[in-house]
């Protein structure tokens, strides 16, 4: 069962992160997911550095296949994050988005 | 604090067993642990009353197998009524376990200790046991849905990036660790691959592919250590402990300074030379954590055998492949990938292999001519990392 306790203590961490936007610095898609996500898989989850300069681990959601790349900017939306029992709340957490597709690559790679 | 001192140790591994790793279905982790136990006193030459502590590398028995006080458990077992601890630290709880088998010895608390490290992970799941090793993670990264393939995969993708490491150079780790564990009677694979071959797996988590991955597997390995003169002298086996460091970093992956080295395991091992008083290009042979191909190239260059971005590319020539180099010889047993992963046991399966290596008694893999060698233990996607340095 989901703590309703934990999920309540993690919403201040989602109202203090929804709408932040950063960019991609590395990704990858889960093809062989834990238990509760089976039914997402495949899926892409990226670390983020935030504009803030927070690091964050967050499924990217409503994206293009090229927009999976390095230095891709994104935004951070609300999203369920798994399907719950009938009997449990429904958890919400932090994901993100791509803004725009990026034509340029940003890392200065040599 | 100066954690880089030369500390005299004056801790020597009297006795190293490890039972087959696999999936051995037919066998309970009580007679995992005695085998091994058993096997390791054997070795030792001494009866388990010389045993004052038993200290026990697991991380999932609470929660795959729903049973904890592992301490008490194997002394049980063991026919011991010593004090007896579970060390967990992720998947280098084994090291972890004879780092602080170290200690206690070092205290002088006691002189003769057993470590032992097990796991039973094949009767459960895959996805289950996906999600408990997620333990090992953040709640970030568990409410994402990443998995341990998925840290490494993104790991691999930034080392890809900053240094053009390729997919087929990832592979040539797995075709190697295959080869040497063709030639260790207790891997869990020995079947050889090709780079072609690990190139067409299933990808599990891009652009890691099913054969970039270390297996679940079941297992256990035991050493006895000491500081009693006189049990060394009798015993003969003079493998010292040269040297026992351990580092920690930032739990979750996208919290670190940077994506292309792991800091912990560059700490862990700079203590751990200055401690012995060597340097990197001392190491005869090493034991490294390669739960993923990457995780080989990654610790390559943070031991400090090669330069960033230089590993990758030696690996693939042959440099660290038994019989192939006169220099470094890279997991001689197989590492995690050939010879199994049971995650508790793999941290002290890896002393187990440079203790029969040192001793001249690998069989057909044996190293010739080797004085010094590195296990470094990884735990996470690299929060914990320990390395232990043996000498002959």
């Amino acid at each position: 069962m989901i703590s309703p306790v934990k999920v309540w203590r993690n919403q201040k961490y989602v109202a203090r992160t929804i709408g932040k936007t950063g960019k991609i610095v590395s990704w990858t898609t889960i093809r062989v997911p834990p238990a509760d996500f089976g039914y997402q898989a495949p899926y892409p989850v990226a670390v983020i550095r935030l504009d803030t300069g927070e690091f964050i681990t967050a499924q990217v959601v409503d994206y293009d296949e090229r927009q999976l790349r390095i230095s891709q900017r994104v935004i951070t939306v609300v999203r369920r994050t798994i399907q719950s029992a009938t009997d449990d709340v429904i958890p919400y957490g932090i994901k993100v988005k791509p803004m725009e597709i990026s034509n340029k690559r940003i890392t200065n790679k040599q | 604090m100066n954690h880089e001192r030369l500390i005299i140790m004056n801790i020597y591994i009297i006795g190293a067993a490890t039972t087959k790793f696999g999936e051995l279905w037919g066998i309970s982790p009580r007679r995992l642990a005695r085998q091994a136990v058993t096997d390791a006193l054997k070795d030792a030459e001494i009866s388990k009353d010389q045993v004052e502590a038993l200290f026990v590398g697991n991380m999932l028995s609470g929660m795959l197998g729903g049973q904890e006080h592992l301490g008490a458990f194997f002394a049980e077992e063991l026919g011991l009524s010593v004090p007896a601890f579970k060390i967990e630290g992720a998947c280098a709880s084994g090291g972890l376990a004879l780092h602080a088998a170290v200690t206690s010895v070092l205290s002088g608390q006691n002189k003769t200790v057993a470590v032992l490290g097990v796991e039973k992970m094949t009767d459960h799941k895959p996805e289950d046991v996906a999600t408990a090793l997620m333990g090992a993670g953040t709640e970030g990264e568990r409410l994402a849905g990443a998995t341990f393939p998925g840290l490494y995969a993104m790991l691999a993708r930034a080392h890809m990036d900053t240094y053009n490491t390729t997919e087929e150079q990832m592979a040539a780790v797995a075709v190697k660790n295959h080869f040497h564990a063709s030639l260790n009677p207790n891997a869990q694979f020995h079947a050889l691959l090709t780079v072609d071959k690990v190139m067409k797996s299933a990808c599990v988590a891009d652009p890691l592919k099913l054969l970039d991955c270390s297996p679940i597997s079941d297992g256990a390995a035991a050493v006895i250590i000491t500081s009693d003169k006189k049990q060394v002298t009798r015993n003969k086996k003079n493998i010292e402990i040269a040297a026992s460091a351990v580092a920690t970093d930032t739990l979750g992956l996208a919290q670190r300074k940077s994506l292309s080295e792991l800091a912990a395991t560059k700490r862990a091992a700079g203590q751990a030379y200055a401690r012995a008083g060597i340097k990197p290009e001392d190491a005869d042979i090493a034991e490294v954590h390669d739960c993923f191909t990457i995780a080989e190239i990654y610790a390559m260059e943070d031991l400090g055998f090669y330069a960033k971005g230089d590993a990758a590319g030696a690996i693939e020539r042959g440099e660290t492949t038994l019989g192939k180099t006169n220099k470094l010889v890279v997991n001689p047993s197989g590492g995690l990938k050939g010879c199994g992963h049971p995650v508790g046991a793999t941290g002290v399966k890896q002393v187990v292999e440079l203790v029969d290596q040192l001793l001249g008694r690998a069989g057909v893999r044996q190293v010739e001519g080797i004085k010094i060698g590195l296990a470094h233990n990884v735990g996470g996607s690299g929060a914990t990392a320990v390395v232990h340095i043996l000498k002959i």
